[in-house]
């Protein structure tokens, strides 16, 4: 039997004065990769604000516990230092800010978390340049500011190349297939494969079933209207793929 | 104890070139005064605390060690070293086509620096100028001969060792750079001792660059949080010739560095950049008056702040283009960061264009910390600080980026960061 990662319980969050979660359960073991299917709008980002902890999106009711841990109590540096990390729909600009020196005090912060010695430069980038070229990211780009001036697809290698160096226990992907060329999510995908060691976790949020024949996953859920309206194996995505989400939006 | 006027002794009253400057700069200085609210140049910074009559001159060299404070420069220099605005000893290794003497024995010496002295000086206009020039006593004269190119930068360093008592001081410099010659001058004010006096450093450079010349001047101010900090820099520039002008502020209760540059002749160019870190309950000034007076002649000002606490940046720059002055273009840039609701910060630009076919610009903006971007970096595991820090770094070093030596670049990235608690 593995052991329980996250553990959502009966969840309602807003943002502002609109809720948006209602009512959601879900619960994800070490080593699987569940992925998360849904209309636009229907709350799949806020849901992953939420998992990050980011300021203005209020948990009303309901439970978080991230490896036993009250996930609510934490400040977002706090989740991710223990293994939460959010590969985000639209990755932040940072002028000034050198990518490589951003992903240093990552990931010396989270060393720091694990009792590990920091990094030294060398080390560091050694492994950056190792990484960074598996995903087609060459040292020039590193040293470019964090996204600036990086197209879209460029913006989520950057983004998997922090979650390969980071090695979280929980990684979610909001949309990391969005405005991607094949090759390049062809990229991401093996980005995420190469993490999957049977203790990892993944949360995958996708509107194209296209991207889960690259990171198969071992449950697919419909998310509408803020919870879980029905779970299935990688064969719901195909049904939806085909269906759409009609059944499920009449429904409320 | 007294006032900012005192008479004291200085060396070689006799002389009359001293005697003439001493002169004209004490009844400038009483003509002007204290700047007040009135005071057109002075609008958004108000020295009040010069106005107490606690003031002691510093007349004399406390003991200490000159390695103690050339240490603190982490690069090769010709070392000038200031104590409490004394002059403690001059370089010992010059190269050859470099001098570099106290400024009254370059005056005493030679027709040409008493003729040179104050060209551009119209103390009339400057208060602390005249007042500085009164006391015209301490200060080096630079020289660096035509085509030479110094392989170090000259780096004066001024330390105050403050006590309870409120020490006031007068620096003002010569600096010369004949036909073709290139230098680094570095200027680092720093303190030790008690934090909170009030002292007074008063500094002048009066910088000439000639022909073809290039001078990269770089300015770092320190000093203790209640001290005030008045510097006036003029700057004239000749044919082709360039001045690349930086100046870091982050001490001090009120520090005002004034730049004023005269491009006088065809292709003169000159940058004026600046940045500047503060809270509490300071004012720091960048002011700046660029005066195209030749045709082609180019100008260029990036200047960054940032505020926090109940503290105030001020940047006044002013472009001046005489009718002569085709061709030419000048551009001009502040930006703040304001990091807390007390924060403030005052801009004038000034344009006077009255020549044709010229390109100006100016611009100013000012802004908070961005919290997407700090909640990116929260969430790849970055404390909130530390993700601050990385950003307020990064707004600064788009100006620090363009400096031309890249030692001393990383030195004043370490003196931004050292004891640096601006929490907003
Ligand atoms: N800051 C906000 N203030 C008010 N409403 C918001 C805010 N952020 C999101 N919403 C609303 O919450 C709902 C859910 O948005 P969310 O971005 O989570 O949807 P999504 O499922 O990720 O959609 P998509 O598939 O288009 O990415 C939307 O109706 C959106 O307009
Ligand atoms: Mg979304």
């Amino acid at each position: 039997m593995s052991k329980t990662l996250l553990e959502i319980e009966d969840l309602y969050a807003r943002v502002g004065e609109k809720e948006i979660i209602k009512g959601f359960n879900l619960t994800i073991n070490e080593g699987e990769v569940h992925a998360i299917m849904g209309p636009n709008g229907a709350g799949k980002s806020t849901l992953s604000y939420v998992l990050a902890g980011k300021p203005g999106y209020e948990v009303t009711s309901g439970s978080i516990k991230f490896k036993g841990k009250n996930l609510l109590a934490m400040s977002t540096e706090e989740r991710a230092r223990e293994g939460v990390f959010l590969c985000m729909q639209y990755p932040v600009e940072i002028p000034g800010v050198p990518s490589s020196t951003f992903m240093k005090h990552s990931v010396n912060a989270i060393r720091k978390h694990q009792n590990l010695p920091e990094l030294d430069t060398m080390e560091f980038i050694k492994i950056l340049r190792e990484e960074g070229r598996k995903l087609g990211l060459d040292n020039e780009m590193i040293k470019r500011p964090v996204n600036v001036g990086f197209s879209g697809g460029e913006k989520k290698r950057l983004e998997t190349l922090q979650m390969a160096i980071l090695k979280p226990a929980l990684s979610i992907l909001d949309e990391a297939d969005s405005g991607l060329d094949i090759d390049a999510l062809k990229v991401v995908a093996e980005g995420v494969n190469a993490l999957r060691d049977g203790k990892r976790s993944f949360l995958v949020i996708t509107h194209y079933q296209r991207l889960l024949n690259y990171i198969v996953p071992d449950y697919v859920h419909v998310f509408a209207d803020g919870h879980i309206v029905k779970s299935g194996d990688k064969n719901l995505a195909l049904e939806l793929e085909e269906k759409g989400y009609a059944e499920f939006v009449r429904e409320k | 104890m007294a006032g900012l006027v005192q008479n004291i002794d200085l060396a070689l009253p006799d002389l009359p070139i001293l005697r003439y400057w001493r002169n004209r700069g004490l009844k400038a200085f009483e003509a002007q005064g204290v700047p007040t609210a009135k005071t057109e140049a002075w609008r958004y910074t108000k020295p009040r605390d010069l106005n107490s009559d606690d003031f002691i001159l510093s007349v004399t060299l406390p003991i200490i060690t000159k390695s103690e404070q050339t240490q603190k420069i982490p690069f090769a220099c010709y070392p000038i070293i200031f104590e409490n605005g004394i002059l403690y000893s001059k370089i010992s290794e010059m190269p050859s086509g470099l001098c570099i003497m106290p400024l009254i024995d370059a005056l005493f010496m030679d027709i040409e620096t008493q003729e040179q002295m104050g060209i551009h000086l119209d103390v009339e206009n400057y208060p602390f100028a005249a007042l500085n020039t009164y006391y015209l006593n301490q200060g080096v004269y630079i020289y660096v001969d035509s085509n030479v190119e110094l392989e170090r930068p000259i780096v004066l360093i001024n330390h105050s060792s403050v006590g309870p008592e409120n020490l006031f001081f007068n620096i003002h410099n010569l600096i010369v750079l004949k036909k073709g010659a290139k230098a680094e001058f570095v200027e680092y004010y720093n303190y030790s001792g008690a934090v909170k006096s009030r002292y007074f450093a008063n500094i002048v450079n009066e910088i000439f660059i000639e022909k073809d010349a290039e001078l990269n001047h770089y300015k770092v101010q320190n000093e203790a949080f209640k001290a005030n900090h008045v510097a006036l820099n003029m700057v004239s520039v000749k044919e082709g010739g360039n001045y690349n002008g930086f100046c870091l502020q982050k001490g001090a209760n009120i520090g005002r560095n004034e730049t004023k540059v005269l491009l006088k002749e065809k292709n003169a160019s000159a940058r004026v950049d600046a940045a500047y870190i503060m809270n509490g309950w300071a004012t720091l000034d960048t002011t700046t008056d660029i005066e195209h007076l030749a045709e082609e002649t180019c100008s260029e000002q990036l200047v960054k702040g940032v505020i926090g606490g109940d503290a105030r940046g001020v940047f006044q720059g002013k472009i001046h283009i005489a009718p002569k002055a085709v061709k030419t273009s000048g551009k001009q840039l502040h930006k703040a960061l304001l990091l807390s609701d007390g924060a403030e910060i005052d801009v004038k630009p000034e344009l006077e264009i009255f020549a044709d076919d010229v390109k100006c610009s100016h611009g100013a903006a000012s802004g908070e910390l961005d919290e997407e971007q700090l909640f990116y970096m929260q969430s790849r595991g970055i404390d909130r600080e530390e993700a601050r820090q990385l950003l307020i770094d990064a707004y600064l070093d788009e100006v620090i980026s363009r400096l031309q030596n890249d030692e001393i670049s990383e030195w004043i990235r370490s003196l931004i960061k050292e004891n640096q608690s601006i929490i907003g």
